[in-house]
């Protein structure tokens, strides 16, 4: 793989979002570096620890804070933001973040009995997701599609829409992106923990419920626990955050079957490392550098 | 303890929200008519921000095993106590036995029925508000049903007969107008689509719920434009992003959506807009198939309005503290 | 004749069938006992039963199938 090399970003938007939020679109399109700004200057107005922020959201290309105008003046804290966004340079910046291997079973029942459900809500009625998005992205057979889903390491650039569901945009270059359409109309229902794409994007859903991303395999880990039963959860009732991350790797039925029992005898742990990212290191050689990530987690 | 003997079509504990974990995907859920909420808890001698029960379109049936006092505000929901009409936004003696219900629903949407020590259910992350799509807080994380006992926290003396005064309560009026402060990907909408939104008339449907007020009317067309990369292929896709509370996204044009307290926190849909602090109160008082105007204002105007409420709810705090 | 009659005590769209193609749960002329369900009002995304709250004659409903109800509003009249 070529190095990755993004367009300059454009001047961000900034607008209210009433009296209580502030949104800030880096860019309309996605691109790792919209996100590692968005991400610093919510670092970093975290780092300043300003009363009256009571939320700090960053996402795929953008950040929303949520502020109690009571405390701080929305004008003033437009200003701050603004001075924050001169100041950082996350081209430069590296920082601290895991690596975390997810298992997936791909092709599983669960979504199969699902997605055959919503077929009138579906481009492609005559067929299954799995069909669709290999046809789509020019792959000869699913397992060729499968194999691009999971061969390289996901970036988590959101958390949100439910508890713990994180956004995944894949570590390739923007040609090897798999890009899928979501439903048109989207289903009501979702088996908890289905790992999805759409748009440019993975998702793991964390609960049942609905949804529109395209569905071909299922995770046997939660990633939501808000009884915080299994160990990983003791500090926090959600596993993902933005910056870390992911690593699929597939199992089987009887691999799937396996890490269930653990997680119902609520002894599983998740293997992760914590590393240093560096993005300039990823945009020169990203498969090289996606190669070292995913062997110190292994080794 | 207070024991249910009917729950009423949705009624939920709630208190101020749960906050600090919106980047998580976590909502705040919380009472949806904030004035209201805060009224109810003055009245009966509790903080502002204690648990309370929020009930939507009819009341519970509510036996009290122990003496309380309590006080209804919000909706126009009609209440008696053994079968006998009380007055609203009022705090009202009840004694062991004693059976609270309601009528008919006449003006609004929501009633809230706040009792001295607050509803004395676990605080999960930070809160008693339930958030039922995820099963969290409130009674068992779900609206209450008949056999539920609900139990109650702590009272401090509070004394029967203290009211609320009609100019410091809510108007509920069958045609609201909504201040919007225009913006997130408002740059999206044709001039044509901002007009359509701005000067419809917009009826709320019967889908309208915690999650979000849905409306039909108008008709918004977007600015052609190539998509750009990671936004998904309809012209009403954007690349995911943050949702304000409040903010107003239009997927497919045709419905706009106010999202309220237990939606999303992110997604997908062009968003417009955002519903001014102070106007949540107004949506959540919005009813079934009643009428809407949007009309766009600036932060300033946002924050005059902000600050007018304050001195409402000050007033009430003045009268009964 | 005293006439009575069943009231919703929710707002949202009425519906005299179970489901599309299915037989209303009352037609007029039928007895109704107090209990018995006679219609569904679908809001917020959930259809709940509308259960009669007293015994009767259904005599006519007035509102129609798919109909907008409001809280309060009379649906069904009863006759002795």
């Amino acid at each position: 793989m070529p190095s990755i090399v993004e367009p300059p970003l454009p001047e961000a938007r900034y607008t209210y979002g009433g009296d209580e939020f502030i949104f800030c679109e880096i860019a309309e399109g996605m691109t790792f570096g919209a996100n590692f700004k968005a991400l610093a200057i919510c670092q970093e107005l975290g780092r300043r620890n300003l009363p009256g922020i009571v939320e700090i959201c960053p996402a795929n290309a953008s950040y929303l804070v949520r502020l109690d105008p009571d405390v701080i003046a929305p004008g003033d804290l437009m200003a701050e933001l603004k001075a924050i966004e001169a100041s950082v340079d996350p081209e430069s910046a590296s920082f601290a973040t895991r690596v975390i291997d997810v298992p997936a079973y791909y092709d599983d029942p669960w979504t199969r009995e699902v997605l055959m459900r919503f077929r009138d809500q579906h481009q492609a009625p005559e067929g299954t997701d799995l069909e669709y998005v290999t046809r789509i992205n020019g792959f000869k057979t699913e397992q060729e599609f499968i194999e691009a889903h999971h061969g390289a390491p996901y970036y988590v650039s959101m958390v949100g829409f439910v508890p713990g569901l994180p956004w995944c945009f894949q570590m390739v270059a923007p040609e090897r992106q798999l890009e899928v359409p979501k439903y048109l109309r989207p289903r009501t229902d979702t088996p908890a923990l289905a790992l999805s794409h759409g748009g440019a994007f993975a998702a793991i859903y964390p609960v049942q419920g609905p949804g529109g991303y395209q569905l071909f395999a299922i995770c046997p880990v939660p990633i939501f626990d808000p009884k915080e039963e299994l160990p990983d959860f003791k500090e926090s009732f959600v596993i993902f955050r933005v910056g870390d991350i992911l690593k699929i790797r597939p199992v089987d039925r009887a691999g799937y079957d396996a890490i269930r029992e653990e997680v119902d005898a609520k002894t599983y742990r998740y293997k992760m490392i914590d590393v240093e990212f560096e993005p300039q290191a990823f945009f020169a050689d990203p498969e090289a550098y996606n190669a070292e990530l995913v062997r110190r987690l292994y080794a | 303890m207070i024991r249910v003997h009917e729950g009423g079509v949705r009624t939920t504990v709630q208190d101020a929200g749960r906050f600090g974990l919106y980047h998580l995907g976590m909502p705040p859920s919380g009472a949806l008519d904030d004035y209201s909420f805060r009224a109810a808890n003055l009245l009966v001698g509790n903080d502002e921000g204690a648990a309370v029960l929020e009930a939507t379109f009819s009341g519970p049936t509510l036996e009290f095993e122990q003496d309380a006092v309590i006080a209804v505000t919000g909706a126009d929901l009609p209440l008696k106590v053994d079968g006998e009409e009380q007055p609203g936004w009022t705090s009202l003696r009840v004694k062991a036995g004693q059976v609270l219900s309601f009528d008919f629903l006449r003006a609004g949407a929501r009633a809230y029925i706040a009792v001295a020590g607050g509803i004395d259910v676990p605080v999960v992350f930070g809160s008693r508000s339930t958030y039922a799509l995820c099963v969290i807080g409130g009674l068992e994380g779900r609206a209450i049903r008949e056999g539920d006992m609900l139990p109650v926290g702590d009272a401090r003396p509070a004394a029967a007969g203290r009211t609320v005064e009609e100019r410091l309560r809510p108007a509920l009026p069958k045609e609201v107008e909504l201040r919007v402060n225009m913006g997130l990907c408002d740059y999206r909408l044709t001039d044509e689509g901002r007009r359509s939104f701005l000067e419809s008339e917009w009826t709320v449907t019967p889908a309208a719920d915690r999650i979000g007020y849905r409306y039909r009317g108008g008709e918004l067309s977007f600015v052609e434009r190539e998509q750009p990369f990671g936004a998904g292929s309809d012209p009403s896709n954007v690349v995911d992003l943050g949702y304000p509370v409040g903010s107003i996204q239009v997927p497919g044009g045709i419905e706009p959506i106010c999202l309220l307290n237990d939606a999303v926190t992110g997604g997908g849909y062009v968003t417009i807009g955002t519903v001014i602090s102070v106007d949540r109160d107004a949506v959540a008082q919005s009813k079934t198939h009643g009428k809407t105007h949007f009309r766009a204002v600036g932060i300033d105007e946002a924050l005059a309005a902000r600050a007018e409420r304050r001195t409402r709810l000050d007033a009430i705090r003045t009268a009964l503290t | 004749m005293a006439e009575r009659t069943v009231r919703s005590p929710l707002p949202g769209t009425f519906y005299r069938r179970p489901k599309p193609d299915a037989d209303p749960f009352v037609n007029e002329g039928d007895t109704v006992a107090t209990g018995d369900v006679i219609g569904l009002v679908e809001v917020m995304k959930t259809f709940y039963e509308l259960k009669a709250d007293q015994d009767g004659v259904a005599d006519r409903f007035l509102i129609e199938d798919a109909g907008a109800v409001e809280a309060g509003d009379d649906v069904l009249v009863l006759r002795d």
